[in-house]
């Protein structure tokens, strides 16, 4: 793994750029107001693209703070990958606790336990490949 | 007398203190946390961390650290005992 220190000069990552995360926010914004539009309510999807686009503007202005640097872009470095990474995985941990549960209730309430039941294979099977994946590249 | 037998499990040694030098380096050379964070192109939390013994460092970056101070990341960092 190469430091950040090491790359080539002018060579960052995009993730590090400034404009990434506020992009990112935009990109998510429409995405939802494109949703909400085709579903018939075009008002909830500009409220949507709204928050999406304060979202960009607190990521873009908010350069001075060292948190939003670590979660916006240009201070992600290699600890705020770790932190990145141990935060996903936690996440996930919950995630799949929560599908389990309410799988499992929903088999105990005589019902067939969608769509918890593929939600769950959907994240054992990207858990499998994920460690197949990694392990062959370690 | 000590035996084989002795010898710590080794699973014990993934639990090693960890401490550095970083913060004697930095200030010997009058620098700030921001400089040095921007002369290994890290945050200055993170460097901050480092200090603090909270983050151990990447082998890059401690590689980086201790070109940036002309000494060696043995002399850098130092495993001083099972103590973590």
């Amino acid at each position: 793994m190469q430091v950040d220190a090491m790359r080539e000069p002018g060579r960052r990552p995009y993730w590090r750029s400034r404009w990434w995360m506020p992009a990112f926010s935009l990109f998510l914004g429409a995405l939802m107001f494109g949703a909400w539009a085709i579903g018939g309510s075009p008002g909830e999807g500009v409220f949507a693209f709204g928050v999406m686009a304060v979202l960009a503007g607190v990521f873009f202005f908010g350069r001075r703070s060292d948190t939003l640097q670590g979660l916006g872009g240009p201070g992600r470095d290699e600890r705020w990958r770790m932190i990145d990474l141990q935060a996903s995985a936690a996440a996930g941990l919950v995630l799949i606790t929560v599908v389990i549960g309410a799988w499992l209730y929903e088999i105990a309430s005589g019902r067939d336990g969608s769509p918890y039941s593929a939600l769950g294979a959907v994240a054992g099977v990207a858990y499998v490949i994920a460690v197949a994946v990694l392990r062959r590249r370690s | 007398m000590s035996s084989p037998l002795d010898t710590p499990a080794v699973s014990s040694y993934l639990y090693i203190a960890m401490r550095n030098e970083v913060r004697r380096h930095r200030t010997e050379r009058n620098l700030s946390q921001q400089q040095l964070a921007e002369a290994m192109d890290v945050s200055r939390q993170t460097i901050n961390s480092i200090e603090k013994e909270r983050y151990t460092p990447s082998l890059p970056l401690a590689i980086a650290l201790a070109r940036y101070f002309d000494t060696t990341v043995e002399a850098m960092f130092d495993a001083g005992g099972r103590d973590a």
